[in-house]
Order: C-alpha cells, then sequence, then structure tokens
C-alpha cells in the first residue's frame, strides 16, 4: 500500500429512537426521563406470561422515513428474536428484524452532490441500561429505554471522511424531527452511531480490515472520531503493522479512542422468526397514505427562504434547523409587511436564543405570533429604533407580555418622536455647548464625531434614530466647515 | 357433583336445592380426600369459600350472576393469577407472583366463575406424565402407582377427582388431550388463537394453547365461550376467535376420516387400538359417514414438533435467569456465572435438555439442518393435512399409543417423546382437537380417542363429545 495516498472507507450504523407515545410492544410511555425505572410494565421486565404487542405506529414512522430516502419498502414484515443475555435485556433476546428489514436500500445526497447509498433501514427495539458506578458492590438497571422502539440504519461505505459523515448526521437529524419520526436529541441517546472504517489507497476498490468505534453521541464527536481513528490506522500501517479488526469506545470526556476489544468473537444470536408477532403486511394504500401526509422537507424551506425572501444561505440553515421555527418564519414573513430579513434576524438572534431547542418546548416563547409581529411592527414603522426596541423594550415586554409592545412602549416613554427640526436644534445646542470639541474636530480630530453622537443620543434619551441623528450631524458639521 | 353439568348445577342452586357453598365445600372436599394423589400445589380455600358464599347472597338478593357463576376451575401452574403465585412447576419462579392476571383467567372471574387452586404440573409444560415437576409426580386416582400423563397431570386429575367443574390446562404437544385420555375425562384443545396467550408461561409460542378439561362437553363449552375471543395484549389472537362456538350449527351426521396409519402404526397398544376400531365402527359409524383417510407423514411429526418447540423453548425461557425475579443463585462472581448457577439449580433436567437442544438446532452451522428444515417439514404439514380436511368434518386418530404407565417405570427420552406422535399433529398446525373417553382396557385404565377438526370448528368437537364420550364409567 502506498502510504502518502491513502483514503479511508466508512460505514455508519445510525440508530434512530422512535418519538412514539408508546414502546415499541408494550404500553407504558417510550419518552426518555431520568428518574429509573418510572416507565415500566410487566411486558418490558418480561414477566412471566406477557407478550410482545405491536405499536403499529413505530410501522408507520419506519415507512415515513423510508419514503424520505428513496426506500423500497418491504411490504410483509417479520420480526425475529436475537438472542443473547445481558442484564439490561429483560427476555434474553431482542426483538429485531434480521432477515426482512423494513426499508431496502434508498440513498442521501450531501451537499457536495456526493450519494451515499443506504443499505437498509430495520426495526428493532432498545435495550434497557446497566450502571456501574453508583454503588460499589452492585449494578443497577434502569428499565426506561427497554422497549423503545428503534430504526437502525446501515450505509453503504461511501464516506470518505469526517466532514462527510458530520453533514450526514445533522442533516439526517434534522431530517427525522421533520418527519416527526425520532426527537434526534443526541445527548439524550435519541441517535446514535457506529462508525465503521477502514484504509485502502486511493482509487481502489478494496476493502480491507476494518475496526468499529461504538455509540458515537453527536456529529462532531463522530468527525473527530473519524480523523483520530485515520491517524491511528495509518500510524499502525506506518510501523508495518497490520490492522486487526477492533472495536474501539470514544470517550466524551476525554475526546479520545480506546480500543476495547481486539477481534471480536463471532456473536451467535441464533435468530429465529418472533413467534409472538403476526407478520405485518404493509398495503399500498398505507404507502400511499403515508407519502401524503409527509409534510415538507428542510430543503423545500430552504429554497424557499433563500430564493423567494431573499434570505442568506446562514440564516436559512438556522432557520430550517427545526420545522417549528422554518414554520413560524414563514408565517411571520406571510402574515405581514415585514422585512423578511428583520424577521430573520429577529428569530436568529433573539428568539432562538431564548427558546430550549431540541424539545417538545421548543415554542414555549413568552410572545405570540401577533406579539412578535407587533414588536417587529413598531421598528418597521420607525416607532421605536432598532437599538431601543431590542435592548430597552424586548426585556421589558417578555416579562409583560400580556400587554401590547406599544403599551410597554409607551409606558417607558421610548417612542421616537423627534421630528427633523426638533433634532437639528438639539444638535446646535449641543455644538454650541461643546465650543472645544467642535474647534477640534474642524482642526482635523475626527473621531470626534463618535463623541457628538453620544452627546445626541443623552439628550434624546435613545429615542432619536441614529442613523437620522448621524446624518444631520453630518450635515450640520459640513456646513460650519464650510 | 361430577353427573352434574353447570346448567344442572345452577338450576339446583337457583331451586334452593344446593347453595354455591355447598358446591364449593363438596369441591375442596374432594381436593383433601384426595391431598396424597398430589394434585393441587396451592388451594384457595378461604377465597373460593368466600366468593361462593357472595354468589350466595348476589342470588339471594336478586342480582344478575355470570355466565359461570358456580363453575368452579382449577388453574395449571402456567397461568397467572394476580396477587397468586405462578411458578411453572419449577424450582426457579418459587419466589415469584403475578401481579396480573391472565386474560382468560380475567374473563372467567368477571363471568362469576371462582379459582379453586393451582395444579401441579411438568415444569414449563415440558413433559408426558407429570413426572418432571420440582413438587413432585402427580398420580393417577385409577392406580396411584401410575402416571396421570402430562403435561397437564395435575388438571386432568383434578378433573378425575372431581374437584372443579373444569381444569385450564395447556396444551402444547398434547398436554391437555393426553392426560385428558389417561385419566378418562374431557380434554380441548382450542384452534391456535382462540384463547389468548397473555399470562400463560410461555414454552412455544406457536405451539401454545390454553386448553379446557371438563367431565361434560357442555361445561367445556360454557368456559371456551367466556375464555376466547381477542385481545390486547395478544396479537396472535385471531379476529376468527370472536365467532361464538355454537353446537347447534354443527349438521346432524358428518363425514368422518378414520387416520388408518395412526392406527396402524407400530407404537399403538393393541388394546387403545382394539377398543378404538369398536368405537369406530360400533357407535360412530352408525350416524357418520365415516372412511378412511390417509395420512402418511407420521413420522415425520416427532423431529419437526421437538425441533421447533424447543427453539422456541431456548429463548422463551432466557428471561428466567435470576435477574429480575425468581431464583437467584448466590456467591456468584461474575455476571455470567450468576446467569449460569442460576439456572443450573433453578431449573430441572428435562428444561434444560429442551433448552440445551433447542440453542443446538439454532446456532450457526445446524440452523438451516435443522430449524429451517423442521420450519419447512411444519409447512408441508400443514398444507398436507389442510388438503386432506378438505375432504372431512373431522379426523379421527388415537391421542396416545399407551396406557398409564409407571410413575417408578424408567422409559428413555426418546420413547417417551415418540409416545406424542398423535397428539402433536394439531398443534403443528394450529387446528383444534379434542380427547375423549371412550372405554376402559381389560385393567380397568381409561382410553380415550382424539377428534381433529379444521380452525375455528370446535363446535363440531364438542358436538361430538356431547353424543360420543362415556363419561363418568369409572
Amino acid at each position: 500500500m502506498d502510504l502518502t495516498n491513502l483514503e479511508a472507507v466508512i460505514g455508519l450504523e445510525v440508530h434512530i429512537q422512535l418519538n412514539t407515545e408508546a414502546k415499541a410492544f408494550a404500553p407504558e410511555s417510550a419518552k426518555y426521563t431520568n428518574i429509573p425505572n418510572q416507565h415500566i410494565s410487566p411486558v418490558s421486565l418480561a414477566l412471566p406470561g406477557t407478550l410482545p404487542v405491536m405499536n403499529k405506529m413505530q410501522i408507520e414512522k419506519a415507512i415515513r422515513l423510508g419514503l424520505a430516502l428513496d426506500c423500497e419498502i418491504n411490504q410483509r414484515n417479520y420480526f425475529d428474536r436475537k438472542n443473547y443475555f445481558y442484564a439490561d435485556l429483560p427476555k434474553g433476546y431482542q426483538i429485531t428484524q434480521d432477515s426482512d428489514p423494513v426499508c431496502l436500500g434508498g440513498k442521501f445526497t450531501l451537499e457536495n452532490g456526493k450519494t451515499i447509498r443506504l443499505h437498509h433501514i430495520h426495526m428493532e427495539e432498545d435495550a434497557g441500561k446497566s450502571v456501574h458506578d453508583i454503588s460499589p458492590d452492585y449494578s443497577m438497571l434502569d428499565y426506561n429505554r427497554a422497549g423503545v422502539p428503534l430504526l437502525e440504519m446501515v450505509t453503504e461505505p461511501d464516506f470518505r471522511n469526517g466532514d462527510e459523515v458530520e453533514e450526514f448526521i445533522n442533516t439526517l437529524r434534522r431530517l427525522v424531527r421533520y418527519l416527526d419520526v425520532s426527537d434526534g436529541v443526541m445527548q439524550e441517546g435519541s441517535m446514535r452511531c457506529d462508525v465503521n472504517l477502514s484504509l485502502r489507497e486511493k482509487g481502489s476498490d478494496v476493502l480491507n480490515t476494518r475496526c468499529e468505534i461504538k455509540n458515537i453521541n453527536s456529529a462532531s464527536n463522530a468527525k473527530k472520531a473519524v480523523e483520530q481513528e485515520f491517524k491511528r490506522q495509518l500510524k499502525l500501517l506506518k510501523k508495518g503493522e497490520e490492522i486487526k479488526q477492533s472495536t474501539l469506545d470514544f470517550n466524551l470526556k476525554t475526546q479520545k479512542l480506546t480500543v476495547i476489544r481486539v477481534k471480536e468473537n463471532a456473536h451467535d444470536y441464533r435468530y429465529f422468526p418472533e413467534p409472538d408477532l403476526p407478520p405485518i403486511i404493509i398495503s399500498d394504500d398505507w404507502i400511499e397514505s403515508v407519502k401524503s401526509n409527509m409534510g415538507r422537507l428542510p430543503q423545500s424551506y430552504f429554497h424557499q427562504l433563500t430564493t423567494e425572501y431573499d434570505l442568506s444561505e446562514y440564516d436559512a440553515t438556522i432557520l430550517i434547523e427545526y420545522k417549528d421555527i422554518a414554520d413560524l418564519t414563514l408565517s411571520l414573513i406571510q402574515e405581514s409587511n415585514i422585512d423578511p430579513k428583520s424577521i430573520a434576524n429577529f428569530i436568529v438572534n433573539k428568539y432562538l436564543p431564548d427558546v430550549k431547542t431540541g424539545t417538545d418546548d421548543l415554542l414555549e416563547y413568552p410572545l405570540s405570533q401577533e406579539g412578535i409581529l407587533e414588536f417587529l411592527t413598531l421598528i418597521e414603522s420607525k416607532k421605536i429604533t432598532v437599538s431601543s426596541a431590542y435592548q430597552n423594550l424586548l426585556p421589558h415586554l417578555l416579562e409583560q407580555p400580556h400587554k401590547t409592545a406599544k403599551q410597554v412602549m409607551e409606558e417607558m416613554d421610548l417612542a421616537q418622536d423627534f421630528d427633523l427640526t426638533a433634532l437639528k436644534s438639539i444638535i446646535l445646542d449641543i455644538l454650541d455647548q461643546n465650543p472645544d470639541e467642535l474647534k477640534k474636530y474642524q482642526n482635523g480630530k475626527k473621531n470626534l464625531f463618535g463623541f457628538f453622537m453620544g452627546e445626541i443620543m443623552k439628550a434624546t434619551k435613545g429615542k432619536s434614530n441614529p442613523k437620522e441623528a448621524k446624518k444631520e450631524l453630518m450635515e450640520i458639521l459640513n456646513t460650519r466647515n464650510g | 357433583m361430577k353427573d352434574l353439568t353447570l346448567e344442572e348445577i345452577r338450576h339446583k342452586v337457583e331451586t334452593g336445592e344446593l347453595t354455591f357453598v355447598q358446591v364449593a365445600e363438596y369441591y375442596l372436599a374432594q381436593i383433601d380426600a384426595h391431598a396424597d394423589l398430589n394434585v393441587y400445589i396451592e388451594v384457595w380455600q378461604e377465597d373460593c369459600l368466600a366468593q361462593a358464599k357472595a354468589l350466595d347472597a348476589k342470588l339471594a338478593a336478586g342480582q344478575s350472576l355470570g355466565a359461570l357463576a358456580g363453575a368452579f376451575i382449577s388453574v395449571k401452574d402456567v397461568i397467572c393469577v394476580a396477587g397468586r403465585s405462578v411458578t411453572g412447576g419449577s424450582k426457579i419462579l418459587q419466589s415469584y407472583k403475578s401481579p396480573f392476571d391472565a386474560t382468560a383467567i380475567e374473563r372467567i372471574k368477571e363471568a362469576d366463575g371462582i379459582l379453586i387452586g393451582r395444579t401441579n404440573c411438568d415444569e414449563f409444560a415440558m413433559g408426558s406424565d407429570n413426572r418432571n415437576s420440582y413438587y413432585g409426580p402427580v398420580k393417577n386416582m385409577i392406580g396411584q402407582d401410575k402416571v396421570p400423563g402430562g403435561s397437564s397431570g395435575g388438571s386432568a386429575v383434578s378433573v378425575q377427582i372431581d374437584s372443579c367443574l373444569v381444569a385450564l390446562g395447556s396444551d402444547t404437544g398434547g398436554s391437555v388431550r393426553q392426560p385428558a385420555a389417561l385419566t378418562g375425562v374431557i380434554g380441548l384443545k382450542p384452534t391456535y388463537g382462540r384463547i389468548s396467550r397473555y399470562g400463560l408461561l410461555a414454552y412455544a409460542s406457536s405451539f401454545d394453547q390454553i386448553g379446557l378439561i371438563g367431565h361434560n362437553a357442555s361445561d367445556i363449552l360454557a368456559v371456551l365461550n367466556v375464555a376466547k375471543n381477542t385481545c390486547a395484549n395478544d396479537g396472535t389472537v385471531s379476529e376468527m376467535s370472536n365467532n361464538p362456538v355454537d353446537l347447534e350449527e354443527v349438521g346432524e351426521k358428518l363425514k368422518l376420516g378414520i387416520m388408518a396409519s395412526a392406527f396402524e402404526h407400530e407404537s399403538i397398544n393393541e388394546e387403545i387400538k382394539e377398543k378404538s376400531l369398536e368405537f369406530i365402527e360400533g357407535q360412530l359409524a352408525v350416524n357418520h359417514d365415516i372412511s378412511p383417510a390417509s395420512f402418511d407423514y407420521l413420522d415425520y411429526v416427532i423431529p419437526t414438533y421437538y425441533i421447533l418447540t424447543s427453539a422456541e423453548a431456548s429463548a422463551n425461557l432466557s428471561r428466567y435467569d435470576g435477574i429480575r425475579y425468581g431464583y437467584r443463585a448466590e456467591n456468584s462472581e461474575s455476571l455470567d456465572e450468576l446467569y449460569c448457577n442460576s439456572r443450573t439449580e433453578g431449573f430441572g433436567p428435562e428444561v434444560k435438555r429442551r433448552i440445551i437442544t433447542g440453542t443446538y438446532v439454532l446456532s450457526s452451522g445446524y440452523h438451516d439442518a435443522y430449524y429451517k428444515k423442521a420450519q419447512k417439514a411444519r409447512r408441508f404439514l400443514v398444507n398436507t393435512f389442510e388438503a386432506l380436511m378438505e375432504e372431512y368434518d373431522a379426523i379421527i386418530a388415537p391421542i396416545t399409543p399407551k396406557l398409564p404407565w409407571g410413575i417408578e417405570e424408567e422409559i428413555s427420552t426418546v420413547d417417551l417423546y415418540l409416545s406424542d406422535i398423535f397428539s402433536v399433529l394439531p398443534n403443528i398446525i394450529g387446528y383444534p382437537a379434542i380427547s375423549i373417553p371412550i372405554g376402559h382396557s381389560k385393567e380397568g385404565y381409561p382410553i380415550g380417542i382424539q377428534i381433529i377438526t379444521k380452525s375455528w370448528n370446535e363446535n363440531k368437537l364438542l358436538k361430538l363429545a356431547k353424543e360420543f364420550s362415556l363419561e363418568h364409567q369409572l
């Protein structure tokens, strides 16, 4: 191998936790909670005599994601039992799809136009959690997650670097939120991925021994892990060593890779069809109805915001991260005559930093849509200066959202109420009161312009429009010069 | 009491000739009198009497009674009753109490049925003679040195000793029908998916079905009609299960196929064969059309059955791991050791044998040769038998090739498995089947015969049982 001309060959296995109300095969809530063993039932604890019962929403969501990614939908679905013993796996087997996954093939296009092929997407249930660091004597078990529905997406080894991996995960996370398939909150584990990486000479089509990095919980960590693993394998090759099939862990705290085990014993999971669940037939009608209820996808919003409303790609990218935000932005633009850029500016700089992102409370903002429009209209119609609106009015308005923006503005006496004549006379007064500064300015100390501006703002208590004030000041100074 | 059907008991209670409490006391006395047979693991005497008393009060107050008022029912130790122990006849579940009712139990309670106690059985319903129980063997009332059959041996004998109206058992490969035959009572395995399996400890999920044992077809019918129907907790119960089981719908003259290959099988006991043919010629043929039905694949059913049920069992029993409930071995150094010790100490030899067999037939390298092949064989048997059934209303076959054998008698595992040859077929196919008593051997041991029919045709089975079973001739 020519070690100066290597490329990484990377494939992903992404676990997407579905945001269904109930678990995959049990009635209790599938929601995340940090109180251990809150969401459990006889079924998810595998008590004797219990049986799994299909939650059809997981299939609906699988179809939705499959259609959005151009997969072929498998219309006759079986589940299989994957047998292994672990303390957080209550039944001693996981219900999964081994031989007939719900989605086959599919593809995903990166921004640079490159296509990532998908191998398949299958349904399965999550396991619970073993916690080893609470007690020195016991391992603790939390079964909240046991039985939460998952989709596992397996890609072909089409990635070549960490940037592609990062982009894929970020875009996928946004997509699953748009489709209402998953919360996509990686910190809570609702998306996790395993990265498989091997090296080869550029242009070659061999697949060399790969190593697997398990359970990565963010796109940026995936990128870092890929970059570190590339270096690690390269270093081994340079030393003349061969790459052995290994499993690695990416430590969140140290941000370092460590090899957990080399050459995994081929596990024998003894798959066989799950006899407790009848086959699920996905009819053409079902697929059609999912298709027609799919809703808009992120790219469609992006296109509209950047072309129709002329927003920057930077702003548009932020605005489409969450579907609710994209919808809100469009609604604000369409229901007012306010400059779309001002609206984007408000959402990006004020609204988003204030709201919790990534949870159900996405839209928990004190102001209603009308409230936001009132506020922005005051600025748009020059009733208040931009800086005063944001610095003085908005904080108070947010504390008393039952009042209108205009009420608060008036109570605080923030209205921009200086007409041009008044402004002119104030400027003239200020120049008269500061003859020394004026002289220095006229003698070339041009930075005193800022001093005069400050005095004007002080005198008008911030209620003058700085742009106008600046323009007037400049004109007056120029005439005095003459 | 066994001479009376539920309807007759109800009539006597309603006319003041009997009270529900007296019925309960009678049954409880029977349990006491036959304590040496090791039938009941637990008798719910107090609750049983209190509920009978409450029913008497309800009747006195003129309130309407549920369909099963007056039906006292024993429950095999594989069916969950809320607040009660359920152990599957195993050491591994000694400390376990179920927090919920099985669907069948819930419905029986709602219909005013009264549960009298929990009956002994083979461990996790694996066995053909009730010798695989942690609680020791159940004895046949006919001869205490004889087995009652299994795995629902306790259920069958609970009916045999007249300690309940109907017994709830489970039938994965004959576990209700075979002990019914060996104890001289009626045993019904309904269609797969007729009665919810929720609350039935799983042995082999695609074969298991709650079965009913009783003296009278009409009592079995009454309980079946209460216990059946779709269930939110079991997706394998068919919509078809909601159809009522109505004996009136069955014609007078049925077309019955006699499975000649079974009656001529080398393993069948001569007396059973003789009695069966006597019954067919002398009784069945009088009112029905009988003709030989050709089925040449009997020798495939045992391997198919044991490979597939062991495979399913190996996964179904993985949950008994000592982690969340049940027996946990002490002094284990690691998780693997904890599993290994708990399961080694908690399970009996037959259960271990089937777990190991099941693990083997599913393991890579053997999966295709055993599991896959057995699945194909199952498919083949289903297709073949379905085609055969096109021509008949029901098929008549033996239920077991053997008369009750000795509790101390040594029988090889393979021979014991082979004795299930006639009873596993309906479970492989999912069809309902019934065992009805037709007479006795020279030494006085009961002999039964099996009737198999298409799915959802239990009415035909019960109609024939009503017509022919020689009840109460013990």
